[in-house]
């Protein structure tokens, strides 16, 4: 299969409204055998684990590569000079970034704007969007900043704003634009990085100001704090939202998004956390045993592999380090399956890194 | 059954608040309830514990503390002592490590304490250990009296079982009030081991407290951290740097971070009968307390150019490890240490792929080891019977090797012959490595080692000298002065 086919047949595969296990396991053998094929370091892995097309007759079976190996490798089908995009992960292992090579984007817009209508825009058309991270410009290696641009470009109204930029947050436009929006009665939607809300809550509340959005209005947060800001809890972060902004928990929206993969996850709101995520029908996740790779029973808590059929062009199957639970309709988050401490006085690996890293 | 933590001279148990924690391994249960001190009682323990070594233990000779602990090191070695029944009822659901790895490492371990070894480790510290009780003469002339601080405060750290007795001890040697914070994760033996002294001796049992706080929140840490005179601390460095900040300057820290420790094996030693054996041996070191020991070897360095290559001694570990997991099961990981060793045997596994790297056992098996061909540096593994094995075309490529993580070395276990052991020994200290054992007793430091390369009991005292000068001038003042 060259990439024009898989590209064309992964396209039509995204816009069927529904896919069955079957439809689902065809389609992921299909792209298992294209990336056996082109993708020489993934070849490699799979033989490794005695996996081959040939041998493979369940997507489950299909072998999921760790995370930390799109640091290690070069995982891509096609040749990764001529990637049209290569998006890079924030987080470094002693200065090396995990990269996913993009040939085309035609796979990942398409993933991302169905779902992101569907999950998102709540049956509207558009909604003006303000934007708490930088652009693409500023970050072209950021699958994030990719992800907002095109929220905003084919989502948000003509007047949606990028309220980071260059020198940083600008905190007086964005206040003038909230003021407006609240006072306008038409609904509005923050859309960012969930780091990016932190000093705008902090800013907030020590001016002793709040404000109250319209009905209808959305957040959206991702990603977590990064040590970027300070960590809260979900129930503080969220509570925090909803006081500063007048959005109820359940308009909160957070999406769940690697640079590992080209399709994103979301919850339905969490008033409640940790709420059930869910992804479209051409990702499906697995809860394994992080050393077995065996499938955890549903409500038992393991790592997560996501099966992402639109990351054709680097691998589909992807070991997290996140830790997880299958629930009836999605999985829960944990977070970060940290790795441990020594339980005595032994050098563990995460001690270590941090160290090396000063 | 509720077990009680701790030993709280002057408190009863229902003056003090407990917090109970619950473990669980091998299909059984313990509670225990640990003391949670108020701000106030911290206090006045401190100056209790205090008060007593000074009006008590200052006044008693070292050989009488001698005797208590070793009286105390023989009903423990007893396994029909009830307390050693219970230690080995206890230990091995409270650590997770097996029954007979606790009984086995508790006699190994206590047998260092006994009346002839501690001799041993005030005579490796001190030309005169009289100079703990009174004046003696010093070489340079004039007189010399060692000191040991009216209140230590130890905080211990880690699962393995009884640790805490090694510095514990050495205070009590050199006469120090003290105060123990109990690791969360073994939070008996020391407690124990106090009971027991008071039992023997009640006037020494007066002098000692063991009690718990909740790293960093509560109310009694502060009063401990300011009551102390000298603070022995284990734990990670980060750990260790929280807790310097909140000492005041004038108090003696001794921290004791994380360690990592490796083997190194001679081509000599690597025949078809030798090999064997070091394999076993290795592979010992490797299992006892799943490598959480800061002396357990993680990785081994062997040299190419024997009758087995590298990669046979690997299989040989391997076929080792494999054989001890029936005779001593691993501990039931934590999702987060099992993530460990995934996501070390995840990398290893796609190093693989570039060839020159072989991995041995399954993914599900209770160990994992891997060897590679191309030297590398030192560098964790998952712990919990993970083991790298790094061929190298002499060991003097080694020091080199390691040198880059001189506050992380410790340990080194080397088979090669005499000459050799000490050319390396020579090369290794010069890089930080302050302990060469030899392979299957790198778990098992001698009676009086240098913890850490620093003296166990002469760091804990200062020396008062009482000079020549004064001494002669003292004579002008005699009665009997002419």
């Amino acid at each position: 299969m060259t990439q024009a086919e898989i590209v064309e047949a992964l396209l039509a595969f995204i816009a069927a409204p529904e896919a069955t296990e079957a439809e689902f396991e065809a389609m992921a053998l299909t792209v298992f055998s294209y990336q056996f094929r082109h993708n020489e370091p993934y070849r490699r892995f799979a033989l490794q684990r005695g996996r081959t097309p040939l041998s493979v007759r369940r997507w489950r079976d299909i072998p999921a590569v760790p995370i930390t190996a799109f640091k290690d490798l070069t995982l891509s089908c096609s040749p990764p000079e001529r990637a049209e995009r290569i998006f890079m992960t924030s987080g470094t292992t002693q200065g090396v970034r995990g990269r996913s090579y993009h040939p085309t984007l035609a796979v990942y817009d398409h993933s991302m704007l169905l779902n992101f209508r569907a999950r998102f825009m709540r049956g509207r058309d558009r909604i003006p969007m303000g934007i708490l991270f930088p652009d693409e410009t500023a970050l072209p290696n950021s699958s994030l900043a990719h992800y907002l641009a095109l929220a905003r470009h084919e989502c948000g109204t003509p007047d949606s704003a990028v309220f980071i930029g260059e020198p940083g947050l600008d905190l007086d436009r964005m206040l003038a634009t909230l003021a407006a929006a609240e006072a306008s009665g038409e609904p509005y939607a923050l859309l960012g990085a969930s780091y990016s809300f932190v000093p705008v809550m902090d800013a907030l509340t020590a001016r002793g100001q709040r404000f109250a959005m319209p009905a209808g209005s959305l957040i959206l947060d991702t990603g977590g704090f990064k040590g970027q800001s300070r960590e809260m809890a979900p129930d503080e972060f969220y509570d925090g939202l909803s006081a500063t902004f007048g959005v109820p928990r359940s308009a909160c929206i957070n999406m769940y998004g690697m640079t590992e993969l080209s399709t994103q996850f979301y919850d339905d709101g969490n008033a409640t956390t940790p709420p059930v995520k869910s992804g479209p029908h051409w990702i499906r996740s697995r809860v394994v045993d992080p050393l077995t790779g065996t499938d955890l029973p549903e409500g038992a808590r393991g790592v997560l592999v996501h099966h992402d059929l639109a990351h054709f062009n680097c691998v589909s199957a992807i070991l997290t380090e996140d830790a997880g639970e299958i629930v009836p309709d999605g999985f829960r988050l944990f977070g970060r399956m940290g790795g441990a401490e020594s339980k005595g006085c032994s050098v563990a690996v995460a001690e270590f890194l941090a160290a090396a890293r000063g | 059954m509720i077990e009680h933590a701790g030993h709280l001279p002057g408190l009863t148990r229902d003056e003090v608040r407990w917090r109970s924690v619950r473990h669980a391994a091998w299909r059984e249960t313990v509670e225990i309830a640990l003391p949670e001190l108020d701000e106030a009682q911290a206090q006045a323990l401190c100056a209790r514990v205090r008060a007593d070594a000074r009006s008590r233990l200052k006044r008693m000779d070292v050989a009488r503390i001698v005797a208590v602990i070793d009286e105390a090191i023989a009903r423990l070695l007893d396994r029909q002592h009830p307390l050693r029944r219970k230690a080995e009822d206890l230990l091995p659901i409270v650590t997770g490590y097996d029954r007979e790895t606790v009984r086995l490492g508790l006699t190994s371990y206590l047998k260092t304490f006994r009346r002839p070894q501690l001799q041993r480790f005030l005579a490796e510290d001190f030309s005169n250990p009289g100079m703990l009780d009174t004046f003696q003469p010093a070489a340079k002339g004039g007189f010399v009296r060692a000191y040991g601080p009216e209140l230590l405060l130890h905080v211990w750290a880690g699962n393995v079982p009884a640790l805490p007795l090694w510095s514990l001890i050495c205070g009590l040697l050199v006469k120090a009030g003290t105060v123990g914070k109990l690791a969360s994760a073994e939070p008996l033996m020391a407690g124990w081991f106090a009971g027991l002294i008071a039992e023997i001796d009640p006037e020494l049992g007066e002098c000692l407290a063991i009690v718990w706080w909740k790293g960093g929140e509560a109310a009694g840490e502060a009063a401990f951290l300011r009551a102390a005179d000298t603070v022995i601390a284990y734990g990670s460095n980060a750990t260790l740097e929280a807790l310097r900040a909140k000492l005041p300057a004038t108090t003696r820290f001794l921290p004791h971070g994380h360690k990592i420790g490796f083997g190194m094996i001679a081509r000599t030693a690597l025949d078809s009968r030798k090999a064997m054996m070091l394999a076993r041996l290795a592979a010992h070191d490797v299992a006892r307390y799943e490598q959480q020991g800061c002396y357990s070897p993680q990785l081994l360095f062997v040299e190419r150019g024997g009758r087995v290559t590298p990669g046979e001694f690997a299989r040989y570990v391997a076929h080792e490890l494999a054989a001890l997991a029936h005779r001593h099961p691993r501990r039931a990981l934590s999702p987060e240490e099992t993530a460990s060793v995934a996501a070390w045997r995840g990398a290893q596994e796609l190093r693989a792929l570039d060839g020159g790297t072989e991995l041995f056992g399954e993914p599900a098996d209770p160990w994992s080891v891997v060897h590679v061909e191309k030297p590398e540096a030192l560098n964790p593994t998952g712990l919990n019977r993970t083991l790298k094995l790094v061929s190298v075309d002499s060991l003097d490529a080694v020091p080199a090797l390691v040198a880059p993580y001189r506050s992380y070395l410790q340990t080194a276990g080397i088979a090669a012959p005499p000459a050799e052991l000490f050319r390396l020994a020579g090369r290794l200290g010069e890089v930080g490595v302050t302990r060469i054992a030899a392979l299957s007793h790198m778990g098992a430091p001698e009676a009086g080692w240098h913890h850490d390369g620093r003296f166990s009991l002469l760091d804990l005292v200062t020396m008062t000298e009482i000079e020549h000068s004064a001494e002669a001038a003292a004579e002008g003042f005699a009665p009997y002065a002419d």
